[in-house]
């Protein structure tokens, strides 16, 4: 069951296209990943979702309506660019968000206290944000996200600038809020969260949709001819051999893509026969930044050739 | 056109702003700066330049040195001490060698000045006055009148005339303003309206551009801290653009109200007199248009100076890319000015109807004039149109512009906002 689809949007600014025919699925119950370089379109898409901009052409539908205000007190989006009134106190700033989303009164202030505590914010209650620190302001917004109950939750890049401890934090509760049944639209450029913390992936690159679905389905689809290798030794006799079709260069990990699944063995045998010492072997393995660099790497192929060339 | 989510905007943007120490420092400085400015001219003018004046008149008859001495030492300046006369006696050519021995001591400002009166002054009124700053209107003009009697006195002396004759012949001309109006009798006007107009004129005036320069500092805030999108995320731009607009209004309209209580004050009690020459001619209908009229001016240049923060993302460009608005509340208000000179004219006429300016002129011109009635309607619904229209462009301007940052967008590209689709 999906809770949202986005239908063939589009985008343009001028001359420039933001966003062109992107469709994709989220649903019900799930974490779903935005995932992109910076300037894909991520934050576009998410805009028009949450109909900030209108799109040129294409919808988005929620629960088979098309989505307007009424969806937008639904949702609690945290922007990539965050902001808040530096003059205001906390207390007040949480209130005067869940207002603007139609929740006022005690219970909303009984939970944001809640929330406060939680954050370890509480002493700062009364305080004005602009004598916060920045990753305090981050958890003030954090709050003001979340403080009035949405069914949906849009986190544009939530993890940038946060020190571990509170990147754990966020993580936790982003996973409660996923058991409490809500749904996390989580945009970002950073592929090890995305792998680590989504269900289903969307992934955008110039304005496009190049990939979308559950993850563990894209990672085995993809996995069959790829294998994850640690190695000592040389390797660049593989480069001319015809069962490979790209290496790549991950530091640690070398990605080696064969042109057939069957390959595999074949691979193996090569490297035990030019004597190269074998650390690991993780045929049918792919991470979610090879799948990435795969479809989206084009334009840093130059570069990529140039790791490949140092092995 | 109203919901609760404007209504958290605007209470917030109130609460902001009525409370902000900027507002109530600002509201209760003006009147301060204000009555501080008139009571310092008037001070100036009464006490603190000619005080400590001596003057030599000399004349060419015993008879006209008695007479002015007993004219002018009956004065009020003179009796108080700010003005001290000495006379001396003598003829024209004696006088010229005279003015060369006291020169030393007009240069060195022991005495401020010498009048002469020459032998021909009693044909035609003409005296000399010797001094290091010989163009001062303040002496001139007390002087003018006491020494004029005593000629007149002179002259008539041994003529046939009564007493009441002589004074009549030495009467000034008292000009006497009468406000002709259709609906009130002929009132006799003194210069309280004309004080009235000023005031008006630089509280529009003022509380235009600062009202204006506030909300547009608010909006590049906004834009400015990224806080626009979370804004975004709850309200249209629609919606946060009309509140801020309406919660800068409403805070710009209280202060203008209690700018103006003394006048309301005044007007509508009698818990103080003015002097005669200082009453207000005007109605509480008329204030209450004036408030009204400026609602509608503050909600029509609001949403100009937030089209303009939008443009912008920090307060340097925005203040220099201002003048257009600036330009549009100073001319008015100089025509407003102006008005004094000659409130009936083309000019006032045509600037008191015409968009943007009238929200000024308007105001100026009823109190100086009587006003036909088309004409104030026909302003007030041009102002009302006008309202409506910015309203329609600012939105556009605004919808797009909060959301641009980077590159100063060059006026062309402003021109394109209006066009996209949003």
């Amino acid at each position: 069951m999906n809770a949202l689809e986005v239908r063939n949007l589009s985008k343009s600014f001028g001359n420039i296209k933001a966003v062109s025919n992107a469709s994709f699925a989220v649903p019900e119950h799930s974490i779903f990943g935005l995932i992109g370089r910076n300037g894909a379109g991520k934050t576009t898409t998410i805009r028009m979702m949450m109909n900030i901009y209108l799109p040129d052409s294409g919808e988005v539908v929620f629960q088979g309506v098309k989505v307007g205000q009424d969806f937008n007190s639904r949702v609690g989006y945290l922007p990539e660019e965050r902001g808040l009134y530096k003059k205001m106190k906390v207390l007040e700033t949480l209130l005067f968000f869940a207002e603007l989303k139609g929740k006022s009164g005690k219970a909303v202030e009984r939970k944001a206290l809640e929330y406060l505590e939680r954050f370890q914010l509480s002493d700062r209650k009364l305080s004005k944000i602009e004598d916060l620190s920045k990753g305090n302001q981050q958890k003030v917004q954090f709050i003001t996200t979340i403080l009035h109950d949405p069914d949906f939750i849009i986190l544009d890049e939530p993890f940038s600038g946060l020190d571990p401890v509170n990147t754990n934090l966020l993580k936790e509760i982003i996973l409660e809020l996923k058991e409490k049944g809500k749904v996390i639209i989580l945009s970002t450029h950073l592929m090890d969260f995305a792998e680590k913390m989504c269900d289903h992936i969307a992934m955008i690159d110039k304005g496009k949709v190049i990939l979308n679905g559950a993850l563990d389905e894209i990672k085995s689809k993809y996995s069959q001819k790829n294998v994850s290798l640690s190695y000592q030794g040389d390797i660049s006799f593989l480069k001319t051999n015809p069962i490979i079709e790209k290496i790549m260069d991950f530091g640690n990990v070398t990605g080696i893509r064969v042109k057939e699944p069957q390959h595999t063995k074949e691979l193996l045998r090569l490297l035990v026969e030019n004597d190269i010492t074998v650390k690991r072997f993780d045929a049918n393995e792919i991470s979610l930044n090879e799948i990435f660099l795969e479809l989206a790497g084009n334009d840093g192929s130059v570069d990529r050739k140039k790791e490949v060339y140092n092995v | 056109m109203f919901n609760q989510r404007m209504n958290t905007i605007l209470k917030r943007e109130l609460r902001e702003k009525l409370f902000s120490r900027a507002f109530i420092i600002m509201t209760l400085l003006i009147p301060i700066f204000m009555f501080g400015i008139l009571a310092l001219q008037t001070f100036l003018m009464t006490v603190g330049s000619d005080d400590n004046t001596k003057i030599r008149i000399v004349t060419t008859s015993n008879i006209m040195t008695e007479k002015l001495s007993e004219g002018l030492s009956s004065l009020a300046f003179v009796k108080n001490g700010h003005y001290s006369f000495e006379y001396k006696t003598m003829d024209s050519t004696a006088f010229e060698k005279y003015i060369k021995e006291v020169k030393g001591d007009l240069i060195g400002d022991k005495i401020t000045g010498i009048l002469f009166l020459p032998e021909n002054v009693l044909k035609n009124k003409k005296i000399q006055y010797y001094s290091k700053s010989p163009n001062n209107v303040n002496l001139s003009s007390k002087l003018k009148d006491p020494i004029n009697k005593a000629l007149v006195d002179i002259y008539f002396k041994n003529k046939d005339f009564s007493k009441k004759d002589v004074e009549f012949a030495s009467l000034g001309v008292d000009f006497n303003g009468f406000r002709v109006s259709k609906d009130n009798t002929i009132e006799h006007e003194g210069s309280g309206n004309l004080v009235l107009s000023f005031l008006f004129s630089f509280l529009l005036y003022f509380s235009l551009l600062m009202t204006g320069q506030i909300m547009m500092r608010s909006v590049v805030q906004e834009k400015n801290n990224r806080i626009v999108e979370v804004l975004l995320s709850s309200v249209n731009s629609r919606e946060l653009m009309t509140g801020k607009i309406f919660g800068t209004s409403i805070t710009g309209l209280v202060q203008m109200a209690i700018w103006l209580s003394p006048v309301m004050v005044l007007i509508s009690t009698s818990w103080f007199l003015l002097p005669e020459d200082l009453i207000l001619k005007l109605s509480m209908s008329q204030l209450l248009y004036f408030l009204l009229n400026y609602l509608v001016g503050l909600i029509t240049f609001m949403g100009l100076f937030a089209a303009m923060g939008a443009i912008f993302d920090n307060e340097q460009d925005a203040q220099s890319g201002m003048w257009p608005l600036m330009m549009l509340i100073m001319i008015p208000f100089f025509i407003a000015i102006s008005l004094v000179n000659n409130p009936g004219s083309s000019l006032a006429k045509f600037s008191s109807i015409i968009p943007f300016s009238s929200i000024m002129v308007m105001p100026a011109r009823m109190t100086l004039t009587e006003v036909p009635l088309w004409q104030i309607i026909l302003s007030f619904g041009i102002n009302i149109l006008t309202m409506i229209l910015v309203f329609m462009l600012a939105a556009k301007i605004y919808r797009v512009g909060i959301l641009m940052s980077g590159k100063k967008p060059k006026w062309s590209e402003v021109v394109q906002w209006v066009r996209y689709k949003y």
